[in-house]
């Protein structure tokens, strides 16, 4: 009887030789499961985008506690260390009245009349704040009720989350709709991506249904039958992946320029290079796991005796 | 040994279509039993229930005291390599030369490179085609294709051979060459059960004769002699 390293041997050289003498077939499946893997690599980069959208949208939003004069520095200091201690915040940023002032002036520096107006003052107008960013944007409403119930609400001037309460809803509801609508468009992809490899990989193995019939006469156990079409399902992937992984870098370091000018800082060749470890894999992984449950989803139907 | 128990199969679930309609049997161990009858009399279907690629809707088949229904899933492939099986349309890989074709069966059934390059060669000596072992199905003649597939079907020493219609693609002298290697082999011990239609291949043999007609065993001439109707 075979042990195991002949057994190996045996099944990856079938599996090989299956996939060599049909090549014409190998190919094109192999041509279907570069596509499927394109799309899975698509679907990353536009999540990968679509992140950076939410991410940027979301960093615009913040809310600022606008303190009145009489609010010591000290009782500011207590308000930030307060909200600091909150597990919804991400960062409390200090404003002092001399630094918004400083702030107001640099912004209009080329504004005489502000400039002017400003100097016929004999005292800083502008109020000292506190910039409180949160962790989610949904924690803002949290965070105003939080500062409305603080024993230092008598300091406090104005929050400006209920001037901001309709764009930040707004930009919690593009947020939200980017997040589900893209799962739902990538699920939905995904599922015709398998189920296209499937039905290819399927009328592959139907191609060889005389061999797997007599294969079964003569007595073949149901492994021994089914191992080689296993990997041959498998390199169907792994080359596919190959293929993949070649075309795709130089794809994303020309499309990539372009994208940054439409979105300024969002660079899609950085995002693959720097997760190239992780994305290699992936596509590898994926490519052989659609190609092995394929083969066996397949061959399952002319194994049942 | 042999039993078919008032067996009926039916088509594709439906009742109203039987194929075999209560069939009883008993074949011994070693004997050569020729089933003939006419096409869609239920010949090739009494032998697809010995290899379990169907099961009877009412009776059982029994091979050496199992029924064979009883037998797991998992167990079916060690069943078939007992018995060995030869067709009509020869059911050869078009592909792989006659040493592979005959390999192939080995392979599959997990034997090593050093059993195969012993027995392959051995096996077509015996049938015939010592020097045809690197040809291709296509090259070769009716009479040594059928030799091949009897050939990969005793590569396993099989107690049981199953015959359906070998002869039904030769002429009658490649016929008679087939007839005789199976003869050879039921000598040697093997069970051979042969369903035709060729009534001259029967003639020939002049060994147990069962009749099917519409589903139906309608006559077992259990001594030598000539088939007549």
């Amino acid at each position: 009887m075979e042990n195991f390293q002949e057994t190996a041997k045996r099944v990856f050289n079938v599996g090989w030789m299956n996939f060599k003498r049909n090549s014409y077939l190998s190919m094109g499946t192999t041509g279907v499961m570069v596509l499927v893997l394109f799309l899975f690599s698509g679907l990353m980069s536009l999540n990968y985008l679509a992140s950076q959208i939410v991410g940027g949208l979301e960093e615009k939003v913040d809310i600022s506690v606008y303190f009145k004069n009489e609010a010591s520095e000290g009782e500011i200091a207590k308000v930030k260390s307060d909200l600091e201690l909150l597990g919804i915040v991400k960062n409390v940023e200090y404003v002092s009245k001399d630094q918004a002032l400083n702030e107001f002036k640099e912004r209009h520096a080329g504004n005489t009349l502000v400039q002017d107006s400003l100097a016929e003052l004999d005292e800083n107008p502008l109020q000292a704040s506190l910039n409180v960013k949160a962790n989610d944007s949904s924690q803002y409403a949290s965070i105003a009720t939080f500062l409305e119930g603080n024993k230092f609400r008598s300091l406090v001037d104005k929050i400006s989350f209920y001037e901001n309460e309709q764009v930040i809803k707004r930009v919690l509801a593009i947020s939200e709709g980017l997040r589900n609508w893209g799962f739902l468009l990538t699920m939905a992809l995904a599922l015709i991506a398998v189920l296209v490899t499937f039905n290819t990989v399927r009328l592959t193995i139907y191609s060889q249904k005389q061999e797997i019939e007599i294969m079964r006469l003569v007595g073949g156990s149901n492994w021994h039958i089914k191992a080689p079409y296993l990997i041959e399902g498998g390199m169907y992937g792994v080359l596919a992946a190959g293929i993949v992984v070649v075309v795709f870098y130089p794809m994303a370091y020309f499309i990539s320029p372009k994208i940054e000018t439409l979105m300024p800082g969002v660079s899609l060749m950085s995002y693959f290079v720097s997760n190239v470890f992780q994305f290699v894999p992936l596509i590898f992984f994926v490519g052989i796991l659609l190609g092995v449950t394929s083969s066996f989803v397949a061959i399952r139907r002319f194994l049942k005796i | 040994m042999i039993e078919f128990k008032d067996v009926s199969t039916i088509y594709d679930n439906d009742e109203s279509v039987e194929i075999l309609n209560g069939v009883n049997l008993e074949i011994k161990d070693g004997e050569f039993v020729s089933i003939i009858g006419p096409a869609g009399a239920g010949k090739s279907t009494l032998l697809r229930l010995l290899t379990r690629e169907i099961s009877p809707y009412k009776g059982v088949v029994v091979l050496d005291g199992i029924n064979l229904a009883e037998i797991p899933s998992k167990a079916i492939p060690l069943l078939r390599r007992k018995i060995g099986t030869v067709y009509q349309d020869f059911k050869l890989l078009s592909a792989k030369t006659a040493f592979e074709n005959v390999a192939f069966a080995m392979e599959v059934c997990g034997a090593d490179k050093g059993e195969i390059d012993r027995d392959v060669p051995k096996i077509l000596g015996i049938v015939g085609l010592g020097d045809k072992l690197k040809s291709f199905p296509h090259q070769l003649s009716g009479g040594e294709k059928q030799r091949l597939a009897i050939a990969r079907a005793l590569i396993h020493r099989p107690r049981i051979i199953l015959a359906d219609e070998p002869t039904g693609n030769l002429d009658l002298v490649n016929s008679y060459d087939v007839v005789k290697l199976l003869m050879k082999i039921n000598e040697l011990g093997t069970t051979v059960i042969l369903a035709t239609h060729n009534r001259e291949v029967v003639n020939a043999i002049g060994r147990r004769v069962m009749t099917m007609e519409k589903g139906r065993m309608v006559r077992d001439q259990i001594e030598n002699g000539k088939y007549v109707i």
